[in-house]
């Protein structure tokens, strides 16, 4: 049996259908959990209860129902919208956070794809959402979208520099790009990055949560100025779309400051044939912790200012992270 | 805590030396009533009593400006009884932001020609109060700056607080007076009133 | 490919002259937003983020009170006048009671007195715990809202426990307060009063809400972006802010010390100790602090208020049917809002002449063309949200 399940998966189309439909079913399973984590740790913090008839005392099919609700509602665009634009839009936005999962290493062999480039592709395939939001808000023929869409391409571009340069730091010690090497990196130097990339890790949670568009940084949507700023105009799946690109964003940017700076799916002191299984266990528990401080800051804090948020990127996030790659290129040419 | 003019000449009413000095500054009458000190000028004084009452007698603060339309026939409501003299009283109410002394500066317009220059060079609070004013009660501002409708639309025909506007919904269905009142615990069961009216035990 | 040379020589030498010509957008904000207290409509031309014309346009809510009244009773009325601030109800009677009562000379008995003096602040207690709750919330920050609606709760619940209304007590009466009915008794000779435990539960919620004032303030006033989004933001000079009758917290923000508690005499505030808490500079964050504290004097006044309270009749001796004699007062109050006045014109008939309602938002918010001069689209929300007005206190 099982020589012959080796078999068939070593074909390359086969391993190619399984590996695309796990992603498939990974996205929406991570933004529901996710989602649900969000809903009952905001209530914990605002004094009730969340979710709490779906499912039984715990409320844990309230997102499952919440999908299906999304799912039969009526598809309105708006008239003068423009209807290839306003319905690629998601799809894009979807698409860029599905194709990061690629690279992200859940365990010793398992990974999609270790591309030796993987950093630079992670980065590179996250951008592209700027591109759905911008269509987002230009194609829903409304004012309060277009302010949204321009809001958000203003902050999305200026956040990708500190997310990039915050990173370098990371490679220099590693040596290469390759997200599994990083890892390995840090397995036999024995620590992991954060410890010396403290300044680099803060940078790249910073401008992780901007190029989600959370509070304190959600300008774009900014809920009690411009009713929903780009989403303004959607409902239904493609609003749901939006949504679960958001959770499973937070999953697959937290992925990978958890890979780069926390050690990815490696914890010290377990041996390696544990680490086979137990390393995606491991990678997720990190990634939960990054997930629950991104909870923590959205309810606390209130929204920057466009004007304060951009000054926020160029002058102060952009040159920490540039002394940082300096000082950890001056470190790693010394001490080798 | 009560004052009435009505009181002998001996008690001089707290407010009246203010009352004297701003009635003094503007060129106007003193009247204190019931703890609200009024003093009334011509039209012509209008702007130069507040202007004056602004710069020199410390009264910064614009409270609030309105009018009151005397007639001897009304639609709505209890006519005035004695014989009123048909007018607008425009009314102007200052205060200052130390002592609390209020003044109300008032003004009677004519019934067919309710026309005055505007204050809003004086207070830029009176803007709006004036357009309510001119909307309600068909007062002329003359000098200001944007006298469109405040609360009522653009379409609206009339000047809803004159005492000739009638109140439509009253046209429509005449009030019912008192229908199946529920006798109030402890009331009266004939008149139905409830024991809110009568003087309580201590 | 070999680029044709002319072309390439061309294009290096043509000069691109475009004129960034950008048309300014009128955007309504409005009059269904969340974040415009009710019903109000802002007309703001905007230049990218900036707007530098922005008109209101109100009344939306007018309900016509002023010609209303002019065909009610008294005690009719004060269940219209409750409805103009609903979010601070029972501070809207008490002038209006007193202006009735000024003109028919009566004489309120203490204790009544000190009972409305309680309500009053803690109507005052309730309208600022919902600007606590609402502000952050314009700002981005929703936590603040379910600590402040916790506690307002605690104080709505004791003013439906003793006027029968959260919101529209309808408690005064001319001469006094609505005493409450005893239980049981068939006879009009009944014990009326406060029910029992109520002046202890109120101490005790006194308590709970200095607590969470408390931590409201810690959520919020060391946060760096909060302080980032209001300091400097919406500065309003005295000078401006008395010109166009701007009052109540708003005023005192910007660095006035009046407040009409300390000189008029609708209530006895004058036996009580408390301090009039005043801004600096005039900003969204003055008019912050100063409600802040203006919430924790309201409780210390409370609390001398229920330890004072002497016992009496909660009613004076009033006709059947009450005709209030020939005469015009005004009578003014320190609302939450602001100065609440109302010019009362009576000619010994059962309701009023006239009667002018002189709300304080229609005064805060006739500023918002000057001060939202120039202004970035987050601020005017910021702004905004800092004057702290309701639409039915504008409309009336």
């Amino acid at each position: 049996m099982t020589s012959f399940l080796t078999d068939l998966f070593s074909n390359f189309w086969v391993s190619l259908a399984g590996k695309l439909l796990i992603v498939a079913l990974m996205i929406p399973l991570v933004g529901m959990v996710i989602g649900f984590a969000e809903m009952k740790l905001s209530a914990k913090m605002q004094a009730r209860v969340g979710p709490y008839f779906a499912g039984g005392r715990w409320g844990w099919a309230q997102l499952i129902a919440d999908g299906v609700k999304f799912f039969q509602k009526e598809d309105l665009i708006p008239a003068e919208a423009d209807r290839p634009v306003f319905k690629l839009a998601p799809v894009l936005v979807l698409v860029s956070t599905v194709a990061l999962l690629v690279v992200i290493p859940f365990g010793p062999d398992l990974i999609f794809r270790d591309l030796s480039v993987g950093v630079f592709y992670a980065l590179a395939i996250s951008s592209v959402s700027t591109i759905g939001i911008l269509m987002a808000g230009w194609s829903s023929a409304n004012k309060y979208s277009l302010m949204g869409g321009l809001r958000a391409a203003g902050q999305l571009i200026a956040y990708e520099l500190p997310l990039v340069l915050a990173v370098v730091g990371a490679v220099i010690l590693a040596g290469t790009m390759s997200m599994a090497g990083i890892v390995e990196a840090q397995i036999s130097a024995g620590y992991p990055f954060v410890i010396f990339q403290f300044v680099g890790f803060a940078v790249f949670l910073i401008a992780a949560l901007a190029e989600l568009t959370r509070i304190p940084f959600d300008m774009p949507i900014a809920e009690s100025e411009l009713v929903m700023g780009y989403l303004t105009e959607y409902s239904g799946f493609r609003f749901l779309f939006f949504f679960l690109a958001e959770f499973a964003n937070m999953f697959t940017l937290s992925a990978i400051a958890v890979t780069l700076f926390l050690g990815g799916w490696w914890l010290p002191g377990i041996p390696d044939n544990v680490l086979a299984y137990a390393g995606p266990v491991i990678l997720v528990a990190k990634v939960f912790v990054l997930v629950f401080i991104m909870i923590w800051f959205r309810w606390t804090f209130p929204r920057f200012r466009e004007d304060q948020l951009q000054s926020l990127a160029w002058k102060v996030l952009v040159p920490l992270a540039l002394a940082n790659i300096a000082i950890t290129a001056v470190f790693k040419v010394v001490l080798g | 805590m009560t004052s009435s003019p009505s009181e002998t000449e001996t008690t001089v009413h707290p407010l009246q030396e203010f009352a004297d000095a701003v009635a003094g500054g503007v060129g106007g009458e003193a009247e204190i009533a019931f703890d609200t000190v009024k003093v009334r000028v011509a039209p012509e004084q209008w702007v130069s009593a507040l202007t004056t009452a602004r710069d020199e007698l410390g009264l910064v603060f614009f409270s609030f400006l309105s009018a009151v339309d005397w007639s001897a026939e009304v639609e709505v409501g209890d006519p005035p009884g004695d014989e009123v003299e048909e007018r607008y009283e425009l009314l102007a109410a200052l205060g200052d932001i130390s002592a609390g002394h209020r003044v109300i500066f008032t003004t009677d317009l004519a019934k067919d020609s309710p026309v005055i220059p505007s204050v809003v060079d004086v207070f830029p609070g009176a803007n709006w109060h004036e357009r309510e004013a001119h909307e309600m009660f068909g007062i002329e501002f003359t000098g200001h700056p944007n006298l469109a409708n405040l609360y009522l639309p653009d379409s609206f025909i009339g000047n809803p607080l004159r005492k000739s506007y009638p109140l439509l919904s009253r046209e429509v269905k005449p009030w019912p007076g008192s229908v199946d009142v529920e006798v109030m615990p402890g009331g009266d069961e004939e008149t139905g009133e409830g024991p809110s009216e009568e003087n309580p035990e201590a | 490919m070999v680029l044709d040379q002319d072309l390439v020589r061309h294009l290096s030498e043509s000069s691109v002259s475009v004129e960034l010509e950008t048309e300014d957008m009128t955007l309504n904000i409005g009059p269904q937003h969340p974040s415009t207290h009710g019903v109000l409509r802002l007309v703001a031309r905007i230049d990218g983020e900036r707007a530098f014309d922005v008109q209101p346009v109100i009344g939306y809510m007018h309900r016509g009170y002023e010609k209303l009244s002019e065909v009610r009773t008294y005690p009719q009325i004060t269940t219209l006048v409750n409805r103009i601030d609903w979010v601070s109800g029972y501070a809207n009677e008490v002038p209006f009671i007193v202006a009735a009562e000024k003109l028919l000379e009566i004489e309120v008995p203490e204790r009544a007195q000190y009972i409305r003096l309680i309500l009053t602040e803690m109507a005052r207690i309730s309208s600022h715990l919902i600007f606590m709750a609402s502000y952050p919330l314009e700002l981005g920050a929703p936590t603040p809202l379910f600590f402040a609606l916790r506690e307002r709760e605690r104080v709505l619940d004791l003013l439906e426990g003793v006027t029968g209304g959260r919101f529209h007590p309808n408690f005064n009466r001319i001469g006094g307060v609505k005493p409450a009915y005893g239980s049981g008794s068939s006879t009009r000779k009944v014990i009326q009063d406060l029910p029992a435990g109520f002046l202890a539960e109120t101490r005790d919620a006194m308590d709970k809400v200095t607590v969470a004032v408390d931590e409201i303030n810690s959520l919020v006033a060391g946060n760096e972006i909060i302080l980032a989004r209001t300091k400097g933001v919406g500065v309003l000079p005295r000078e401006v802010a008395a010109s166009y009758g701007v009052s109540g917290p708003n005023l005192r923000a910007s660095g006035v010390g009046f407040d009409l508690r300390k000189v008029e005499d609708y209530l006895p505030y004058h036996l009580f100790d408390f301090e009039v808490p005043v801004g600096e500079n005039g900003d969204c964050w003055d008019r912050w602090h100063v409600r802040l504290l203006e919430i924790r004097q309201s409780v210390r006044i409370i609390q001398q208020a229920i330890d004072g309270i002497p016992s009496g009749p909660l009613q004076a001796k009033v006709p059947k049917v009450i005709k209030v004699p020939k005469g015009e007062t005004y009578v003014r109050a320190e609302n939450p809002k602001g100065e609440m006045g109302y010019y009362l014109v009576s000619n010994g008939g059962q309701g009023p002449y006239r009667l002018k309602i002189r709300s304080a938002s229609f005064s805060n918010i006739s500023i918002l063309p000057w001060i939202l001069e120039g202004v970035l689209i987050p601020d005017i929300i910021a702004i905004m949200g800092s004057l702290d007005f309701v639409l039915g206190d504008v409309d009336r």
